[in-house]
């Protein structure tokens, strides 16, 4: 198992946001943790990365136990991530960018320009390279975060609702560019609201609700899962005949 | 590209020949080494205020422990004061990690709050140690012993001095500037949270900086009182000398290399002027001055005046389309 988490519980006061969740990642794997909004999936990736600590329960990565490393030791030891709302380093160009994830693996500035340099060209920012980064708009932003992790060069990247926010047509280009990085060897973890992307990229599925594991499967075994159809939609009211 | 250089070469020739143009002009000449000095302390400041966006408004207290520490090696040792510099600088470097390890986990206003108790401390305990002069403070020597008493007739041996020390400095920045640390220090004052997913260790690389900061502030300090031969708690630790290091940076543009001594070039010689004309009427008005700079730049220059010079990005009507390419079409 690449990442391993087990019994992870995050608690903020007495409201458990990730109650007792275990999910595994083996290398290779692309996993897709679904759930309604507030279902704690990005909590529970957040646990994961480092970002927050978790109240109980042990987190580990490629066979080290990093639940009380911070995100730069995790992200060093090869667990790149990319941001919900992405975090653009505004005062540097794109290539910059790139080139502060390619100084981790590079220590020398003119070694990880080139290896940023290599990196935008694969994720298609390539002829922008030297435009400032707060000229990109949210897709822009949204692919640069993920070369940025690229030019790491880690073993897992864990994407935090990479799509959100995209037209239908960059979706699907976002979706080729994942299974392009995958196809490179990369372990990918994806947290998404948008069923397509969990469909044409996962392979297993865990969906999360009120903090718990509700199902988890195929995309297709869980789609179809009674649980899964009730926590997205709610219940049927039988007897009232309305489900609103 | 070529301008810059053009101009960049016309102000290290006008930096060099100076003190000739302005000899036998003793008001002139010391104005010079006022602004080389000023520009030392601000470029200090600029490591960690500037390029890692941690705004110390403490950073008197560096200050202050280089002049004292020249002092104290005088009156205590009888050295040549500028053997305290040193000392000023290490124990600086040591203060510097006392504060930033517990203050650098602050962010934003709560650490510039934090760096200007501390300052406001140092200054009140300095004045109760008879061992530093108490309030009166501590004069260096009256008539020069030896040569490296530092004590000359004219203001340009040290005018030389600081130009040393600020070349120095500036080149020391310029090599951190492209070093990875100057790119992980600019990722940190964007997004601290981003730097750390990218396996910075942001902590760290704060206290490098606070550090580095601290040590050429006391070594301002020091220079200070070589060429004024006193310090007092308010000279050494005043809010004052905290402020006018991040006004001058802040000024020109900090977070720049040259910023610091773009502001020092226009702050000082102003500050110069109001006081000859307005004599010791005007002390009151230095820090009305420095509250409508602050002001202004806050209102209508953020990035300080160099970026009034800033490039373009090349061909800015391409950008939408070009922007377009990123968003939808790239492959």
């Amino acid at each position: 198992m690449l990442i391993e988490a087990r019994d992870v519980t995050k608690a903020f006061g007495a409201f458990k946001a990730v109650d007792n969740a275990s999910v595994s990642v083996e290398e290779g794997d692309i996993l897709g943790l679904i759930g309604p909004n507030g279902a704690g999936k990005s909590t529970f990736f957040n646990c994961l990365t480092g970002d927050l600590p978790v109240t109980s329960g042990t987190v580990t990565f490629g066979g080290t136990d990093v639940t009380r490393l911070p995100p730069e030791a995790r992200a060093r030891l090869g667990l790149a991530r990319t941001f919900q709302v992405p975090l653009t380093f505004e005062s540097m160009s794109i290539l910059d960018n790139a080139t502060i994830g390619a100084l981790m693996r590079h220590p020398n500035a003119r070694e990880a320009r080139a290896k940023a340099r290599d990196v935008l060209q694969k994720v298609g920012l390539g002829p922008l390279a030297d435009q400032p980064a707060r000229s990109l708009g949210t897709p822009g932003r949204k692919r640069l975060e993920i070369a940025r992790a690229l030019a790491s060069e880690p073993r897992a990247l864990l994407l935090d609702e990479a799509m959100a926010g995209l037209t239908p047509t960059e979706v699907r280009e976002a979706i080729e560019l994942v299974r392009r990085i995958h196809d490179g060897g990369i372990t990918i973890v994806i947290v998404e609201h948008i069923m397509e992307v969990i469909v044409s990229l996962a392979r297993r599925v865990v969906v999360f609700h009120q903090g718990r594991e509700i199902a988890r499967g195929t995309p297709r075994e869980v789609t179809s899962d009674a649980k899964v159809i009730e926590a997205y939609l709610g219940r049927r009211r039988v007897h009232h005949g309305d489900a609103t | 590209m070529g301008a810059r250089r053009f101009a960049f070469l016309g102000l290290v020739v006008l930096a060099l020949v100076y003190p000739l143009l302005v000899a036998g002009l003793p008001v002139y000449e010391r104005l010079g080494a006022l602004v080389l000095l000023g520009a030392i302390g601000a470029s200090a400041w600029n490591i960690v205020g500037g390029y890692a966006g941690q705004v110390s408004v403490g950073h008197a207290v560096f200050f202050g422990f280089g002049a004292y520490s020249a002092v104290v090696v005088y009156t205590h040792l009888g050295w040549p004061p500028i053997a305290g510099a040193p000392i000023g600088m290490a124990l600086s470097v040591l203060l510097a990690a006392v504060i930033g390890v517990p203050t650098l986990r602050l962010s934003g206003h709560y650490f510039s709050m934090a760096t200007i108790a501390v300052a406001e401390l140092v200054r009140v305990l300095s004045s109760t140690f008879e061992f530093l002069g108490g309030a009166q403070g501590l004069g260096g020597p009256a008539m020069p012993r030896t040569v490296f008493d530092l004590s000359f007739l004219s203001a340009t041996p040290f005018y030389y001095i600081f130009l040393a020390v600020l070349a120095f400095l500036l080149g020391l920045t310029w090599w951190i500037e492209n070093s990875r640390m100057g790119f992980y220090l600019r990722a940190i004052k964007d997004s601290e949270r981003a730097a750390r997913s990218l396996g910075v260790s942001a902590g760290r690389y704060k206290l490098y900086a606070y550090m580095l900061s601290g040590a050429f502030t006391a070594l301002a300090g020091s220079l200070y009182l070589c060429m004024f031969g006193f310090v007092d708690p308010e000279s050494g630790f005043g809010i004052l000398i905290s402020v006018k290091m991040v006004v001058m940076a802040a000024l020109g543009g900090a977070g720049q290399l040259f910023g610091p001594l773009v502001g020092a070039m226009i702050l000082v010689p102003l500050e110069e002027l109001s006081n000859s004309w307005l004599g010791g009427r005007g002390a009151g008005l230095t820090f009305v001055l420095y509250g409508a700079i602050i002001v202004i730049i806050a209102r209508f220059l953020p990035s300080g005046l160099l970026s009034l010079f800033e490039r373009r990005p090349e061909a800015p009507k391409a950008k939408p389309g070009a922007t377009n390419v990123a968003d939808g079409h790239a492959d």
